[in-house]
């Protein structure tokens, strides 16, 4: 297998060079990886020059005038209370969303099934890209005075409006958003479930472990990065969702992708537009604290799992 | 030696309506290693796992030494197995995977670090003990699953194909290790393989196994000169099969007529056996006519491959010196050097 | 035997918990769309609110804009991946690792960031067309279009067959239509089909560019009508599902390869 990569790689190789060669353009090899250029330019254009510009244009003043003062805003009220909320949404929808997340990847795993592992999936998949305004009105509709959970809550003797249980509240969002969390999960947990082997668990019995003796010496150990990384894509997730927050919210809670969607529309006075750029990269802050370990426990990890 | 003797009776184990093991007995000696050995679904790796307790029987009984132990869970069978690939704890360093069995004994850890740099000497992987498992190659990782399963004194060795998925070379000499360590350490070890070479070469005595049942067992010399059936014969070595005709319990092999064993099979055609080792290739003499095909140089010995005048394939092997003119084309007369034969049924 | 008995306790434990976790999952869906089949109250039930969508005036308009932009980013997709991808498999294979990190930043950024950046920084004449979020939701689906493109031509050793097709003579020009193409067509499918699905769907983008698209134009409407809006909801989520699982079947006979090495 690999000699036939080596050789067909020199093969082509070699059909490469002598073209190149003739041309004499062999300057910092940049006629090697020409091809890459189009790719290069479109991610800059679209993606780096936009987070540059957020980078740079908080460190502004209206003048142009370099200050700190945008960053500083971060750390007053109402700013830093809208982090703390994103924040503390983002770990419990999280949490939420692991917890039966895994149970359900474990029960799946420990069914065996296939047909129930390929359904569980297709549903998944659906459920964890489902947010926004379609989430938000089926939770409405669903849990709305006259919906069919509130009855079926009220048929089992939960009045759950009477406990003052409403949607548009923090607690109503960590609901909402365990919808897309615990598919998120199911994803991204499972992976790590398939590659614990049959016959690292055969050979612990072997040895004398117990099946308790294997979880927590073998088992155990080796899903916990994974679960960590799932929880970190998670909180990420919750942390960032912009559409289902916006849908639900009447101005009663303070997150800081709402925070920013407002100063986009254009609701502030001159000065608060830098304060934007600085809460985007605020946020981009938070955002890279969950999702680097997440990449590199990923990276890590995939050794393992052949 | 904790070593002990190991009996299987009357296994018998089904899985939908495959009957994977078929009233399957089998005895071993203490020290003694013994090989399974068959096609894929012959039953060999089911009887095995069932001796680790990983697999549950249908019905039958597992004698260790005079403990009936059949209905005694995994993890108190006190036996060290060994898999095909990858059952490393790849979180353990290689030294933690080799004391693991002393670990789950309660051994302090002074003590079980010990005995597993001790193991990991023996196979000569004293060096990668604080390396983790994926950092070694497959036929390091497999001596590291040796030392692993040797590490607590087992009562039962017990090997899952442990060589098929390494490199040739790897294989020869990982073979060889694994028989001179079961020798020195004395334990009894139950080997299970597809590769006929394999078995012959490191084992007391091999067990050949079809559909679930125990086709015959023996030394490998038994085996090889005295298969007791058709499917042994044909999966033990190389052989040819002659069709020609049994009267009066003789048949007619080039030429010659030879006793024929069983002697008591229907008259009429049948199929016999022969080594290639037992063919003779001669310029001229007594025999058929045969055409030489290919003549393959193996060292000592050379592979002639002939068409007879039928028009039969037949393998003989001769001694390279012997046999050093022939080359295709060549015309030479074919001979039988034993007499008798086995034979079955067509 | 001890271990045997505790694998039928998990097995109904885990029994046990997929079907309360189900139950909990179910109920939203199941209530939402027994509220979008009402007809007046609870006691009549129609598809009369399924209608309810299709029957508002922007309903053409603001369809066609989504597909319009969906269009253009597949096409954006197909013309800057699909070449790049094949080049790094048959040619530049050390750079491969170096592409996928770049290809995976965008899911790193929240996208309301990114919005803020691309508000700020990209040119008034870009901002001015709707493609501008065509070409943003290329970027968005990179980390999933790169994947997908890199695991198909992996699967099948693309610079193996392109060097047997150039060693038996064939031309550039027929091993790009020959060789290549039909052979990782099924990954360029799931790649575009990624990039159709986000930009039907996506919202915070075109809301933040300040952009009507039909995900933003629905969020309004269906403040006049929660019943429409329910049904849409749920119309589309059990219609995404569909396809989903009908891509799975498809999916089914190229998934084998991959599991062989």
């Amino acid at each position: 297998m690999a000699k036939d990569l080596i050789l067909a790689q020199s093969l082509l190789e070699a059909e490469g060079t002598g073209a190149r060669n003739r041309t004499g353009f062999s300057v910092l090899g940049i006629k090697k990886v020409f091809p890459l250029l189009p790719l290069t330019i479109f991610i800059s254009v679209f993606f780096f020059w936009p987070i540059g510009a957020v980078f740079i244009n908080a460190l502004k003043n209206n003048d142009g005038s370099f200050t700190w003062a945008n960053y500083q805003l971060l750390f007053q009220e109402p700013y830093n209370k809208a982090f703390y909320n994103s924040v503390k949404l983002g770990l419990i929808s999280a949490l939420t969303g692991a917890i039966p997340g895994a149970l359900v990847a474990i029960a799946i795993a420990q069914n065996g099934s296939v047909r129930l592992r390929k359904f569980i999936a297709s549903i998944s998949g659906v459920l964890a890209n489902t947010g926004g305004v379609p989430l938000a009105f089926m939770f409405l509709a669903a849990f709305g005075p006259e919906g069919l959970a509130t009855l079926a809550f009220k048929a089992i003797g939960l009045d759950i409006y009477g406990l003052g249980f409403t949607l548009f509240s923090f607690w109503g969002l960590v609901i909402i958003y365990s919808y897309f969390q615990i598919p998120i999960m199911v994803i991204v947990f499972m992976p790590a479930l398939d590659s614990l082997r049959k016959e690292w668990r055969d050979a612990a019995y072997n040895l004398g472990a117990s099946n308790t003796q294997y979880w927590l010496r073998v088992g155990i150990p080796l899903l916990t990065p994974s679960f960590v990384a799932s929880f970190l894509l998670l909180f990420a997730s919750g942390f960032s969702a912009f559409a289902t927050a916006r849908a639900m919210t009447v101005g009663n809670i303070s997150l800081v992708p709402l925070i920013i969607g407002t100063l986009l529309d254009g609701n502030v006075t001159v000065n608060q537009f830098n304060l934007g750029y600085a809460l985007a990269m605020g946020m981009i802050v938070v955002a890279l604290l969950a999702m680097i370990p997440y990449l590199l426990i990923q990276a890590r990890t995939s050794k393992w799992q052949h | 030696m904790s070593s002990n003797t190991l009996q299987l009776k009357g296994l018998s184990r089904r899985f939908g309506n495959v009957l994977a093991l078929d009233d399957f007995h089998l005895s071993l000696g203490v020290g003694e290693l013994v090989a399974l050995l068959g096609p894929s679904g012959c039953g060999k790796t089911t009887a095995l796992r069932i001796v680790a307790g990983l697999e549950r029987e249908d019905s039958g009984q597992v004698i260790l030494g005079d403990r009936d132990i059949t209905n005694v869970p995994a993890h108190q069978r006190n036996m060290g197995m060994v898999f095909q690939a990858y059952s490393l704890f790849p979180n353990l360093t290689v030294e933690e995977n080799v004391a693991f069995g002393l670990q789950m004994r309660k051994v302090d850890k002074e003590k079980r670090l010990k005995k597993a740099h001790e193991l990991l000497d023996l196979v000569g992987l004293d060096s990668q003990s604080k390396r983790y498992p994926h950092q070694l190659s497959g036929g390091q990782q497999q001596r590291v699953a040796l030392a692993r399963a040797l590490a607590f004194q087992p009562d039962v060795l017990l090997l899952d194909e442990p060589l098929s998925a390494l490199d040739a070379q790897v294989r020869t000499n990982l073979r060889e290790e694994i028989r001179r360590l079961q020798l020195s350490l004395g334990t009894t070890t139950l080997f299970v393989t597809h590769d006929q070479e394999e078995a012959m070469a490191i084992s007391d005595r091999v067990g050949v196994m079809s559909h679930g049942k125990l086709e015959q067992i023996a030394s490998p010399d038994t085996l090889y000169n005295e298969p007791a059936t058709a499917f042994v014969a044909g999966f033990v070595g190389t052989m040819n099969r002659v069709i020609t005709q049994l009267k009066n319990g003789k048949v007619s092999i080039f030429g010659q007529a030879v006793s024929a064993k069983p002697s008591d099979l229907t008259e009429g055609e049948v199929i016999a056996f022969i080594r290639p080792e037992k063919v003779s290739v001669k310029t001229a003499g007594a025999g058929a006519n045969a055409t030489v095909l290919t003549r393959s140089f193996l060292g000592a010995s050379s592979q002639i491959t002939c068409r007879t005048t039928d028009g039969s394939i037949i393998q003989a092997l001769t001694g390279s010196h012997e046999s050093g003119e022939l080359h295709p084309g060549s015309q030479v007369m074919l001979d039988i050097t034993s007499d008798e034969v086995l034979i079955s049924h067509v | 035997m001890a271990t045997l008995k505790k694998k039928s306790i998990s097995q109904s434990i885990s029994g046990l918990v997929l079907l309360l976790i189900g139950v909990l999952i179910a109920l939203p869906l199941v209530g939402a769309a027994e509220f979008s089949l009402r007809d007046g109250g609870r006691a009549k039930h129609s598809f009369k609110s399924y209608a309810w969508i299709f029957q508002q005036e922007d309903f053409i308009t603001n369809a066609v804009t989504t597909i319009e932009i969906a269009v253009v980013a597949v096409l954006v997709t197909f013309i800057l991946m699909v070449p790049t991808v094949a080049w790094l498999h048959i040619y530049g294979k050390r750079y491969i690792k170096f592409v996928e990190v770049l290809t995976v930043l965008p899911l790193i950024i929240p996208v309301v960031a990114l919005a803020t950046g691309a508000a700020l920084a990209l040119p008034a004449w870009l901002q001015s067309t709707k493609y501008v979020l065509s070409m943003m939701y290329v970027v968005l689906a990179m980390p999933f279009t790169f994947r997908a493109l890199d695991i198909g031509m992996r699967g099948v050793q693309l610079e193996i067959l392109v060097a047997a097709g150039r060693n038996l003579g064939a031309p550039w020009r027929a091993v790009i239509l020959k060789v290549i193409t039909p052979v990782i067509l099924p990954s360029i499918f799931a790649a575009l089909f990624l990039t159709v699905a986000l930009s039907l769907g996506e919202f915070t983008l075109a809301q933040l560019l300040h952009w009507t698209t039909f995900p933003t134009w629905v969020a309004v409407a269906a403040q006049g009508n929660i019943l429409g809006a329910t049904a849409l909801s749920v119309g589309s989520l059990l219609t995404a599902w569909v396809l989903l699982f009908s891509f799975t079947f498809f999916d089914r006979k190229k998934t084998n390869h991959q599991e062989e090495e």
